[in-house]
């Protein structure tokens, strides 16, 4: 195979050629550092929590002109793969990986951009000897992109980490990763509250939080005041949520609870002034076809939705006029077209009119992807 | 300490307001009572000095400037005279000698009087001189005004332009009077014979030839958005990947100018050709007069090679066209952009999206249906910033449209449109039968390509700067210099760019 014989130039190339040599059966390089973050302190059990690549402190070293090898090495790999993956399952294509290669950079070596800006620039290099400080080894390196590409393990699990509006959000294998579309939800939110005060100062629910993101963009445009109650059913997504609340200081802001959709909200209920929620929303006879990133590693329990899809949203569906106060705002985010206009539907006509304005946004792809509206 | 709260500017206010209506001696004494910390003294004593003195005048903290003396700069400043010793020299006087200017190691005080006078009058020129003092007249008159306050933007944007002119004023009377001050204790020096004063003086005035020759320069960048940072967007002409290959080399040019300049740039747009190069990228830059000197590349680049590309090894031409948006610092002068306006949309986004999809690419595509003026961002790591970066993109483009619409409507400006033209070639670089790079708007040209494609451009750029702003006598100028600030943006609309063959 062609990925074995790019690896053999780069054991023939790189110092670190003996650690190679190991068996490829276990992830090569499972991040297994003591956890040097004592800052996250909660009640939950942070200790499973991986620190993600740019908060590592950087402890290994490695010359301008290695990385440029490395670099090199990592885009010989991509275009050894060059189409395949988008032709399989609409994968990412070369662009899109050469791209993941210089923001792993960026996440890697504690310098300032300009340093990583070198590291493209090909005129600039020859024997270039400075010295510069990692957050991983080169070794580690090697193997996070080699898993990368052959096992197509997700770039976000890699750096340990995803960008999703102005935030970084820390995540790791058992956690989904944000998508873009999920930031919307943000948007309308802040619309919501900004033109009714009494929204932004009161209590809203992110039921099945994952990482964290929506609670924690919601959080951040609440009046004071306002609080976020955040669940999910998974001890690693409330564990790599609570790192993240911690990460941007909202302990006192949003309350993670362990525990199945509105089971945790018994105390709350009926006094939501808002709710969300990205609930498992893929049809189970779709997950086998699913993009590798995406089928092969990111948990099942935050993708299949049932025989339709619908079996999470149906149940928020049910439940939420109860779980909201009078006048109170739901955001739902679907897989799009039918499922969308179902669950509208439903909303509108099948729920003893207990809400009004039940609207469908679409996303910035033109997918009919949320279903909106209010609590009469 | 309420007197911290009070802005710098209304301390100049003050001070000038003071002055202009001779209420001067007590100033000096309200001042000091006043101003409780080093800090403020010191900032009173920063805008007194940039006010109202040459650089020979001496602040100390307690009297702050003697009043005496502040009155007579004062004065010079407003009737404008050149400066004069006892004897009646001047700056005119000296280039009316006509003293032949001799080269920097050739130690005659003449030479190096005439080269420095002869820079304060470039400089003057470049500066648009008495165009610069109608303006501080002006502003001058606007900052005392007592109800200026009452709009405090309008206030704000005037108190600072008003602290520019004035201060441009003040740093090339203070060069006149240097220029005078050194000439005089020289001619002292040798009536006296005082051999080791002539050696210094003679060493003061090379150390101002040099500086004053920087000074040049600087006054190349006085436009008002000179200082601004940019987006330059480089895009290949039609002719396929040799000439997307020429427009990344362009791209790369540019970057690397950035860097040795210590300009940060960050890539905001870019589309890859299929085999190579790029069709077009736009990078933001960002550092002191990033515009200012980003601004000469404005115009088509033409490359003649031997194509890498061609099997046949025929020589081929090609076009990029550059183009480069100032990101205006002033928020009051953006256009509004209304919302409903604006069409926001993901492009290269396949399939099902949402939970369905992993990817890390969420490029943001906005159009601004009115004008039909688009802006894309694909490489931030996150939608809403790719958005954000996209939204400062249209913004920027949609106020230089105003800008250009604006200097339509001056017909004044008309001339210098039509000299910088985005769509008018401007410099050639030949790789084959001959290595040369040639501006066509200044005939600046140089031998090594590889160089100037490793961005060594600052001698193109400055040529043309100078070029532009001394060609025409604007030393009387009504704003008819070329000042190619005023650029339609180069994606509205493209065409007449091509590659061919020269078999
Ligand atoms: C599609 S993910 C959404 C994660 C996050 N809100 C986001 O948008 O990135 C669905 C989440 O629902 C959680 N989940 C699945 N079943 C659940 C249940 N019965 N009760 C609560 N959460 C559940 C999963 O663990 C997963 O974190």
């Amino acid at each position: 195979m062609t990925l074995s014989v790019f690896r053999a130039i780069h054991t023939a190339v790189s110092p670190h050629s003996l650690i190679f040599r190991r068996s490829r059966a276990s992830f090569c390089c499972s991040v297994n550092r003591p956890s040097s973050s004592s800052s996250a302190v909660s009640a939950t059990p942070v200790s499973t929590v991986r620190i993600p690549l740019f908060l590592r402190e950087a402890t290994g070293t490695a010359t301008i002109s290695e990385l440029h090898a490395w670099r090199k090495w990592a885009q010989t790999l991509v275009s050894s793969v060059g189409s395949k993956f988008e032709d399989a399952d609409n994968g990412p294509g070369p662009e899109l990986l050469c791209r993941e290669i210089r923001w792993m950079l960026e996440d890697v070596v504690e310098a300032n951009l300009d340093v990583v800006n070198r590291l493209s620039d090909e005129t600039a290099f020859g024997k270039d000897g400075d010295v510069v400080r990692l957050r991983a080894g080169l070794d580690e390196l090697y193997c996070l992109w080699e898993e990368r590409i052959e096992k197509r393990r997700p770039f976000q699990y890699l750096v340990g980490c995803d960008h999703w509006r102005d935030l970084v959000v820390c995540v790791q294998e058992g956690v989904l990763i944000p998508r873009p579309e999920t930031e919307m939800i943000v948007d309308m939110v802040e619309e919501v509250v900004s033109r009714d005060k009494r929204l932004a100062e009161g209590i809203w629910a992110d039921l099945g939080t994952g990482s964290g993101a929506l609670g924690i963009g919601i959080a951040r445009i609440l009046r004071n005041g306002g609080k976020v109650v955040a669940t999910d059913i998974s001890e690693v997504a409330i564990s790599v949520a609570s790192f993240n609340v911690n990460r941007y200081g909202l302990q006192d802001k949003i309350e993670l609870r362990q525990g199945s959709w509105f089971e945790p909200l018994e105390d709350v209920k009926g006094k939501l002034s808002g709710l969300v929620s990205n609930p498992p929303y893929i049809p189970s006879m779709n997950i086998a076809g699913l993009q590798a990133e995406v089928g092969q590693h990111e948990p099942r329990l935050a993708l299949d939705g049932g025989k339709d899809g619908l079996d999470y949203l149906l149940h928020l569906c049910e439940n939420s006029a109860l779980a909201l106060e009078s006048g109170g705002f739901f955001a739902f985010e679907t897989n799009g077209g039918s499922q969308s206009k179902f669950i509208a539907d439903v909303m509108t006509n099948r729920s003893n009119f207990s809400f009004r304005d039940v609207k469908i946004v679409a996303d910035l792809s033109g997918i009919q992807r949320f279903v909106t509206g209010f609590r009469q | 300490m309420c007197f911290a709260l009070l802005k710098r500017s209304s301390i100049r206010h003050f001070t000038y307001f003071n002055l202009r209506n001779h209420r001067i001696s007590s100033l000096s004494v309200i001042i000091s009572s006043v101003c409780q910390s080093q800090t403020v003294e010191a900032s009173f004593a920063r805008s007194a000095r940039h006010y109202f003195t040459s650089s020979s005048a001496v602040v100390t903290p307690k009297t702050l400037i003697s009043v005496s003396s502040l009155a007579h700069h004062f004065s010079s400043l407003s009737s404008l005279e050149s400066r004069k010793t006892s004897e009646g020299l001047s700056v005119d006087k000296i280039l009316d000698q006509r003293w032949p200017i001799l080269d920097e190691s050739q130690s005659d005080w003449r030479s190096h009087a005439a080269a420095i006078a002869l820079s304060i009058q470039v400089i003057k020129k470049r500066l648009k001189w008495p165009n610069l003092v109608l303006r501080a007249e002006h502003l001058s008159s606007e900052v005392t005004r007592s109800d200026i306050w009452e709009n405090p933007d309008y206030a704000g944007k005037v108190s600072r332009d008003h602290g520019i002119c004035m201060g441009k004023i003040k740093e090339v009377n203070g060069l006149e009077q240097e220029l005078i001050e050194h000439v005089e204790l020289l001619k002292l020096a040798r009536d006296e014979g005082d051999s080791e004063l002539e050696l210094e003086t003679m060493k003061a005035l090379l150390r101002m030839r040099r500086n004053v020759k920087e000074k040049e320069i600087e006054a190349l960048l006085s436009g008002e958005q000179d200082p601004c940072p940019c987006f330059i967007e480089v895009q290949a002409g039609a002719g396929g990947t040799e000439s997307m290959d020429w427009a990344a080399m362009v791209m790369n040019m540019y970057k690397m100018w950035a860097q040795r300049r210590g300009f940060h740039t960050t890539v905001v747009d870019e589309m890859p050709g299929e085999i190579a190069g790029i069709k077009r990228a736009t990078i933001k830059v960002d550092g002191d007069y990033a515009f200012g000197y980003a601004k000469a590349e404005v115009g088509v680049h033409r490359l003649v090679r031997i194509s890498p590309f061609d099997s046949s090894k025929r020589r081929h031409t090609s076009f990029a066209a550059v183009a480069v948006i100032p990101i205006l610092g002033d928020v009051s002068t953006h256009v509004v952009i209304k919302e409903s306006d604006l069409r926001i949309e993901r492009f290269r986004s396949g399939g099902a999206g949402g939970q369905s999809v992993n990817t890390t690419d969420s490029a943001v595509r906005i159009v601004h249906i009115p004008t039909g003026v688009t802006a894309t961002c694909q490489n931030e790591r996150s939608q809403h910033q790719n958005k954000a970066m996209a939204m400062q993109v249209l913004q920027s483009r949609l106020d230089q449209l105003e800008m250009a619409r604006q200097a339509q409507l001056n017909s004044q400006l008309t001339q210098s449109l039509t000299d910088i033209s985005w769509g008018n070639q401007i410099r050639t670089y030949v790789l084959h039968p001959y290595r040369m790079v040639k501006d066509l708007r200044t005939n600046y040209e140089v031998s090594d390509p590889d160089s100037v494609l490793e961005g060594d451009i600052d001698a193109f750029i400055l040529s043309f700067l100078s070029a532009s702003l001394d060609k025409k006598d604007n030393y009387l100028g009504n704003g008819t210099g070329s000042r190619p600030n005023f650029v339609p943006p180069l994606f509205l609309s493209c065409t007449g760019l091509g590659s061919m063959n020269q078999v």
